[in-house]
């Protein structure tokens, strides 16, 4: 047969040998013992804690401090408020009276007499809700007031 | 409106008084002297506010505050109005909120002329948030005085006869 007779080369190991199979294990270089690494991390942690609570009691110092500036304004703001406040609830009381003049029996801050706290002594300043504060406005205002933290 | 005819309301005349035209920038920039420099006032109307609890009857109080804080800007104005703005002006632009942190330099400057001249030493960060006893002259408002019911249960006079429960006791378990 013709094909037989074509020399066929063997597959075989390479002259001197295969070299010899590096199964010794090559350990990593070791930096740190491990004592060393569990130093180190509880010292490295302690050093962070320590610059942590440096920057905490700065925080908590500057947080103080514009607690303190807003409270040392507030008396002023807070007598500006009650004047304005109390001109309006007067504008507010004029308006209820002025545009109620022609219903009969009708009195100003009750309904048709009746009080809302009738047990109260009669000059007992009742704050009134945000809906009867700006009852006289116009929607438009309402609707600014009332939305603001949608704005801001 | 919950407000009768009966309840008194000041009329705006009252009212009306020179009010302070600043912006929060300013009043930030000039609240640790003011807080110093308006202390009494300011005390005299909180505690009237919070004794009180009404507007109508710290109105005086409330002008004199208002009155001390013009007459501090107006020193201010008068005195360190280039080192104020400068420190307003920082405030302003420096942050979101006013924080007065970002304005050490100026701040350092306001403060060096502030006491140079009107003589206010700027107090310590945390001057207004500590509790303080404030004496005054204006009496303590009354405590409000024990209800008393016209329509009220009598009481058993105190030589009733009592005699022991028919039934035995409620609390049979806790008692016996």
């Amino acid at each position: 047969m013709e094909a037989c007779q074509v020399a066929r080369k063997q597959d075989l190991p390479p002259p001197g040998g295969y070299k010899p199979i590096p199964y010794k294990r090559v350990p990593a270089k070791t930096l740190f013992s491990g004592y060393t690494m569990f130093a180190g991390y509880f010292g490295i942690t302690a050093f962070a804690m320590y610059l942590y609570s440096l920057n905490y009691k700065q925080i908590l110092r500057d947080q103080i401090e514009m607690r303190s500036a807003k409270m040392a304004i507030y008396p002023m703001l807070l007598a500006e408020r009650d004047r304005a406040y109390l001109k309006q609830l007067r504008k507010n009381r004029d308006a209820e009276a002025e545009l109620m003049k022609d219903v009969p029996g009708w009195e100003v801050g009750t309904y048709y007499g009746e009080k809302v706290y009738k047990l109260l002594p009669p000059d007992t300043l009742v704050e009134p809700i945000f809906h009867e504060y700006y009852a006289h406005s116009r929607s438009w205002e309402w609707f600014q007031r009332a939305y603001l933290k949608l704005r801001s | 409106m919950v407000l009768t005819a009966d309840v008194h309301l000041p009329e705006e005349s009252e009212l009306t008084v020179p009010e302070l035209q600043l912006s929060s920038p300013a009043l930030f920039a000039g609240s640790f002297h003011l807080g110093k420099y308006c202390e009494q006032a300011n005390n005299e109307f909180m505690l009237c506010r919070l004794e009180e609890g009404d507007p109508r009857k710290c109105l005086k109080e409330g002008k004199a505050v208002t009155a001390c804080t013009m007459e501090f800007f107006r020193k201010v104005k008068q005195s360190c109005l280039q080192e104020f703005n400068q420190y307003a002006n920082c405030i302003d632009k420096s942050s979101g909120d006013y924080s007065l942190k970002q304005c050490r330099t100026t701040q350092g400057v306001f403060d060096k002329c502030v006491l140079d001249k009107m003589n206010i030493e700027r107090p310590g960060f945390g001057y207004f948030c500590e509790a303080r006893v404030h004496d005054t002259k204006r009496p303590k408002p009354l405590p409000e005085p024990k209800a008393v019911y016209p329509d009220a249960t009598p009481a058993l006079p105190e030589n009733a006869e009592k005699k022991p429960a028919r039934f035995g006791s409620r609390f049979y378990w806790m008692t016996e």
